[in-house]
């Protein structure tokens, strides 16, 4: 326990003390804002600004958790993992400090976004709505902390980090409704959607802020809160399930992943990198 | 004594490339050792062995009793290690550094003030406690490094190449450290190094090329085995040198300005010098190095290997 703590101050305080990065991390979601606002003013949502506001929490959750969860990557080049290792302390709890302290950080940044909300058209009517959203917003970090954590143990290397990180997040994000509906998107690309985690926590945690988990599933789905493919419908109930069975597999994953991995062929040499 | 680390035909092999072939050695409580060699000659492989990175692909190699392949986290427990390559915790200060590590070691909380004080003190930090590891110079981070090797209170302390890649003024101060530090606490300390001058002050010396052990010994019995000491003699009445020296059958060169006699039996020679009296204007004895013992052992395993000479 008092190794899990540790780990996750040292790691609250290296995003803190990494100034452009921390800057850089708590205003890109604004941009977002800004951009992608106009796409959601029209007929068939409620109330534009917290639906778009919602999406954006859950992005920036998402994507901050997978950042800080794949700086392990920059522990493991940079060495300081090869203490770790010759330290008597078990792999798995050195997992367990990375995904709290991933989930920490990605939490306090949907918190700011979600009070910078509430002065630009973010309403609740329930208090209690404001912690059912925090209870996601650290669920969703977990979730996407393994599934960062299990990249970065794959991947070895910075360069390549950076590289897959990219090709992964940007579509996931895109293909999710965050900031685009889903039912705006193209056939094709809306199927891959459905097969996309992200667009259940998007929905998810829209339909939490939205306070419509009362609402019947058939209105929901109108409003791209809910799906239905083919026969099958996936309202909020179902996406938890979804979430819940993802997460688990891909914390026990990347766990095991970061259990077996050799660190000693992490610092060897620069053109490690080609090969993942 | 019970030998601290032990180590039997221990093989490590990369595919078919045969890093570290079946090596035995053993090293006694609270001495130095150090392991000499080239690079690439299995120094890092068996270190990276014993504190329980690699893994063995045959034999027996225990630490305090404990097997390192078996054991490992109680083999942990017991070393401390500093690494070739900077295994700090850049982003983080000095003092976090040495508190991250007393967590992972289980080092009481209320210790753990007093234990930087105590480790930063013994390698002249204490005053920089708070500055971040990367605002800090190649042979501070190596003494920060050895500080926190050391904060556990290991009972071995394993420093691969502790002195690489720092000037000779901070290369002594480590030494400094390492040897105060031996003495305090009584550590065993084991050590890779190239240099052959630092392996002097060793307790033991075991020699490593091609993943063979070839030599070990102490510096002193090393050096009487594989070097001469030899004279050098400056004389105004060579001849009468000479014909002293062949006559008690010593070996020598003569040079244009000097003759290099090599120095078997003190007692003759000084009785030869003793004759040619007021001749001799100059006489150097250089004793032979571990250097001398390195290039001579190695230099005969080179001409097996390579079959030219």
């Amino acid at each position: 326990m008092r190794v899990v703590y540790a780990l996750w101050l040292r790691n609250l305080k290296a995003f803190v003390r990494n100034k452009p990065a921390l800057i850089f991390n708590l205003i890109f979601p604004f941009f977002f804002i800004f951009v992608f606002g106009e796409i959601f003013r029209n007929d068939f949502i409620e109330n534009p600004m917290s639906y778009m506001l919602a999406g954006i929490i859950a992005a920036t959750v998402f994507d901050s958790s997978f950042r800080v969860s794949s700086s392990t990557i920059d522990d493991m080049t940079s060495g300081f993992m090869k203490e770790v290792l010759v330290s008597p302390v078990s792999r798995l709890t050195v997992a367990a400090g990375q995904f709290i302290s991933s989930a920490t950080i990605a939490t306090v940044q949907g918190v700011i976004i979600f009070g910078v909300g509430f002065f630009i058209g973010f309403r609740i009517t329930s208090p209690f709505t404001i912690i059912l959203a925090l209870l996601a917003m650290v669920f969703i970090g977990l979730v996407l902390a393994g599934f960062g954590l299990l990249i970065a143990t794959m991947t070895k290397n910075t360069q390549t980090f950076q590289a897959v990180s990219i090709a992964i997040t940007m579509p996931m994000t895109f293909m999710s409704g965050a900031y685009i509906p889903l039912s705006m998107l193209p056939n094709a690309l809306r199927w891959v959607g459905y097969f996309n985690p992200l667009t259940y926590v998007v929905s998810l945690f829209r339909t939490i802020t939205l306070e419509k988990l009362d609402v019947p599933v058939a209105e929901l789905i109108a409003e791209d809160l809910a799906f239905e493919i083919g026969r099958i419908t996936i309202g909020p109930a179902q996406a938890l399930m979804i979430l819940t069975i993802v997460g688990i597999a891909f914390i026990s994953l990347s766990a095991l992943a970061f259990a077996r991995v050799d660190f000693s062929r992490m610092n060897r040499s620069k053109d490690d990198y080609l090969e993942i | 004594m019970q030998p601290i680390i032990s180590v039997k035909n221990f093989t490590k092999k990369y595919g078919g490339f045969t890093a570290v072939d079946n090596i035995s050695f053993d090293v006694e409580e609270g001495s130095i050792f150090a392991f000499l060699g080239p690079n690439g000659a299995g120094k890092s492989t068996t270190i990276n062995t014993l504190v329980t990175i690699f893994d063995k692909t045959e034999g027996e190699l225990t630490i305090d009793g404990k097997d390192v392949s078996v054991q490992k986290a109680a083999v942990r427990k017991a070393i401390g290690v500093v690494f070739q390559d900077s295994t700090l915790d850049k982003k983080m200060t000095i003092e976090e550094n040495l508190k991250m590590h007393c967590v992972f070691y289980k080092v009481p909380k209320s210790e753990v003030e007093e234990r930087i004080k105590f480790v930063l003190t013994l390698v002249d930090l204490l005053d920089v406690r708070k500055k971040t590891v990367a605002a800090l110079s190649g042979g501070m981070k190596r003494r920060v490094e050895i500080a926190r090797g050391l904060i556990h209170y290991p009972k071995v302390l394993f420093l691969d190449e502790p002195t690489t890649g720092l000037d000779p003024q901070t290369r002594a101060h480590v030494w400094e450290y390492v040897l105060r530090l031996q003495k305090e606490k009584n550590i065993t300390i084991f050590l890779t190094t190239h240099y052959m001058d630092e392996a002097e002050i060793c307790n033991k010396v075991a020699v490593i090329d091609h993943g063979k052990i070839i030599a070990h010994d102490t510096p002193f019995n090393l050096k009487k085995q594989f070097t001469k000491d030899r004279a050098y003699v400056t004389t105004t009445n060579p001849e009468k040198l000479e014909k002293l020296l062949v006559d008690k059958s010593i070996n020598f060169i003569a040079k244009e300005k000097y003759h290099r006699i090599d120095v078997g039996d003190n007692a003759a020679l000084l009785n030869i010098l003793n004759e040619c009296g007021s001749d001799i204007t100059d006489i150097e004895i250089r004793k032979g190095t571990l250097n001398d013992v390195f290039l001579e052992i190695t230099g005969r395993e080179i001409r097996q290997g390579g079959g030219d000479a």
